[in-house]
């Protein structure tokens, strides 16, 4: 008992000096509750869905950011590493039986590996040369996909795979916490020394090798990494979907992924996490609000790409850093981040001019 | 004190009005959520063939269910499915749980239309499919009946039925060429799309064409699906000498492949799929050079049966465009109103097994339902149809003769002049 209140203390006082001093740490915090929550509010079948969707959508979308926005290895074509695992996900389930717990982590052990097959080729290309040899890859694979369709099911992808739990507020609190709990892990990753070899590899390569970091080891560990929670949210989606088809090679999704990404704000994990649930239910509310004007359907399409181009114009950076840069500034001495009302550092006490 | 009398008066007859409003309410209409691409051709056929069918049935006063008459209300739900999977399952979800749709009909990607076939079924709502062909969705039926006996597939006719209509075609094609230019051993070109469903056709084409059918394949050619310039590919199959080309287009190759066939005036018939030339405006996108093109279609203007004429000539006159075969819709909710009829009920149990039993004249032809829920095919049920552009009109051809069948209207296909004058000198 006396474990219970001490660290129920400890947990207060963490919560009161760290988290609610940052407007930024009290949103993730809003965030998690209501996502934890929302199943007490509503089991609607459609909504839940959108959310189950937007889950696994964000750990692609973190995972993209994690290679591409951290490391900088431009990776045109992430549908890979999700399409992969879905298939191989689908395969395990569909002729071995394997249950969605064992078929879903080795669906994305195969995209790790995939993750080694295309990074090796790609470690010695930069910038565009790198963006363009990615993008051919899920091009590949959906011709390999269209030339076997005796195991891969051809056009049609392999469908009637096991669900993913028995009932929907069992699949959304699976992915919903497996979202939270590997986006904070990739967060994780970032904050660590090898997210800061990451990041100095994408700052300056040469440096980087000069101190003495291996970093053609770090690329390709980037490119696993990246791999595995792509292949988490590509296993994941083909078992609450019950299908892997050509669709999870599209070159839609993996441009969708960037696009997402982008706008909630690169570089930061949350960004991109943030952007999918922002963007993904928005094109539902889109629906909703345009089904009572049946003769404009087509302007979803049009609201999301202009939504997307007046962000990005005046918010370059991403909505996420803009929002973060409007309610919080850096200490100059200590470089603590504090809320935007301060007048003084709450860490060193120096003034925040 | 005489304006809160009045105030009062008011609310009297409000609440009167109301009360009478309720007594004389008519019954609650049955919501049909109609799934398509409904920003693409397929999706505007599956609408604007259920609004023809609802409008025409409320005229009436609605569905008979049991004592009572229930007005259709349509439920337009866009799928999207062309440019994303997940966006058709949300619309479906959203018709099944928001908008509480009684049956669904519509769908034409398969890889789509297999995830929305699930949700469907989860929530035990009739799916009456009109669009995709692919025989997997009914096999399921069969594998499973009690999960799936809610899906039904009415057009277009199943892709193992269309390919042995692609080479009846080809095959009637060849005997005419034999009767009326002398020559012992047709020649035959394959052009497909360079796509994966035209794979397995192509690859039946050059087993079935020398081993059954008694003619020559002299080449295959697979130009790109968005090819603007077919002329190198036709300048060989003339030299290969080639008496029918036999087509297999469902992209806008289809029209760029006619109109230089055409205008170059290739010396053979083009005969199989080309899915622009089932539409109305193929003959203005060509120039006319598309005179004599034979394709597979569903509707046309020939007596399949008596509702066919009256639906194509409406349709046409509503939209300006011939109808195609995600407009199977109006004859899904025609079939769907007659169950219903005949079940007294709306409920899904009740109305698959009134489905299961129905033979129904509808526009497409007689409509019966097999063990695995599609749509029989057959001289005596729906047959599909062999179209041919002659002189600006689209003709059927087919079925002319076959197992006895000869729809009222069908016409004799016919060789391009230049191909006889050619192959007789």
């Amino acid at each position: 008992m006396r474990i219970v209140v001490a660290y129920t203390r400890r947990m207060l006082k963490i919560l009161r000096s760290e988290v609610l001093v940052l407007p930024s740490r009290v949103a993730v915090l809003v965030f998690v509750i209501a996502i934890l929550a929302l199943p007490l509010v509503t089991q609607d079948y459609y909504i839940l869905r959108i959310m189950i969707l937007t889950s696994i959508f964000a750990i692609l979308a973190a995972s993209w950011d994690l290679l591409s926005g951290f490391t900088g290895q431009m990776n045109f074509g992430h549908a890979l590493f999700f399409g992969v695992s879905a298939y191989v996900t689908a395969l395990l389930n569909l002729n071995l039986g394997f249950p969605p717990y064992f078929s879903i982590p080795l669906g994305a052990m195969g995209a790790v590996l995939t993750g080694l097959i295309v990074g090796i080729p790609c470690l010695r290309l930069k910038g565009s040369y790198l963006a363009l040899t990615t993008l051919a890859f899920p091009i590949i694979l959906m011709g390999i996909v269209f030339a076997i369709p005796g195991i891969t099911g051809g056009e049609l992808g392999l469908s009637g795979l096991t669900k993913l739990t028995g009932s929907r507020v069992n699949d959304y609190y699976v992915t919903s916490i497996l979202m939270l709990v590997l986006g904070g892990i990739m967060w994780k990753i970032t904050d660590s020394n090898t997210g800061i070899i990451l990041h100095a590899i994408r700052e300056d390569e040469v440096a980087a090798r000069a101190a003495g970091i291996n970093t053609t080891r770090y690329k390709l560990l980037a490119f696993c990494l990246s791999g595995f929670f792509a292949g988490i949210a590509g296993g994941l989606y083909a078992h609450f979907m019950r299908l892997a088809g050509p669709s999870t090679l599209e070159i839609g999704l993996s441009f969708q992924v960037i696009i997402w990404s982008v706008f909630g704000g690169m570089v930061s994990i949350y960004g991109p996490i943030a952007g999918v649930y922002i963007l993904n239910p928005f094109m539902e509310v889109l629906r909703v609000i345009l089904d009572n004007f049946p003769s404009l359907p087509e302007m979803r399409m049009f609201i999301f790409a202009a939504l997307v181009l007046l962000t990005l114009r005046f918010m370059p950076e991403g909505l996420i850093p803009w929002l973060r840069d409007k309610v919080e500034t850096e200490c100059p001495r200590c470089k603590v981040r504090n809320v935007a009302f301060r007048r003084s550092c709450r860490i060193c006490n120096a003034a925040m001019t | 004190m005489k304006s809160s009398k009045t105030v009062l008066l008011l609310m009297v007859g409000l609440a009167l009005s109301w009360g009478l409003g309720l007594t004389a309410a008519v019954a609650k209409p049955i919501k049909i959520g109609i799934l398509g691409p409904m920003s693409f051709t397929q999706g505007e056929g599956h609408w604007n063939g259920a609004t023809m069918a609802a409008e025409e049935i409320n005229a009436t006063g609605g569905i008979t269910v049991g004592d009572e008459k229930r007005l259709i209300e349509l439920v337009k739900v866009d799928t999207n499915e062309f440019l994303s999977i997940p966006d058709a399952t949300n619309a479906m979800e959203m018709a099944v749980s928001r908008h509480k749709v009684d049956f669904l009909m519509g769908g034409f990607r398969t890889e789509a239309v297999l995830v929305m076939q699930d949700i469907a079924m989860e929530s035990k709502t009739i799916f009456i499919g009109c669009g995709a062909a692919h025989p997997k969705l009914c096999t399921r039926v069969m594998d499973d009946y009690d999960t799936y006996k809610y899906w039904f597939r009415l057009t277009p006719i199943n892709s193992s039925f269309l390919g042995k209509v692609d080479f009846i075609l080809l095959g009637t094609a060849g005997a005419i060429i034999k009767q009326q230019l002398g020559i012992e051993k047709v020649k035959v070109a394959i052009v497909a799309e360079k796509a994966a469903w035209a794979d397995p056709i192509v690859a039946a084409a050059e087993k079935t064409i020398p081993e059954k059918m008694g003619m020559e394949v002299v080449g295959v050619w697979r130009p790109s699906p968005v090819a603007t310039d077919c002329s190198a590919e036709l300048a060989a199959i003339q030299r290969a000498g080639a008496q029918i080309v036999f087509t297999t287009f469902s992209s806008s190759v289809g029209l760029t492949f006619a109109k230089q066939m055409g205008e170059l005036k290739i010396p053979a018939a083009p005969v199989g799929i080309n899915v622009e030339a089932q539409k109305s405006g193929f003959w203005e996108a060509t120039n006319g050079a598309g005179n004599y093109v034979l394709t597979i279609n569903t509707y046309a203007p020939v007596k399949i049966t008596d509702k066919t004429i009256p639906f194509y000539n409406k349709y046409k006159e509503l939209y300006k465009e011939a109808p195609n075969y995600t407009a199977g819709t109006h004859d899904a909710i025609q079939i769907l109103a007659q169950a219903i009829k005949n079940a007294g009920t709306i409920k899904a149990d009740n109305v698959v097994t009134e489905l299961e039993k129905i033979e129904f004249i509808a526009a497409s032809g007689k409509v019966k339902f097999d063990k695995s829920h599609d749509v029989t095919w057959g001289p005596d049920y729906v047959t599909a149809l062999g179209t041919q552009w002659q002189d600006g009109e689209m003709k059927c051809v087919w079925p002319y003769g076959w197992e006895g069948v000869t729809y009222e209207g069908s016409v004799p296909f016919k060789l391009p002049p230049w191909m006889v004058e050619y192959w007789k000198k």
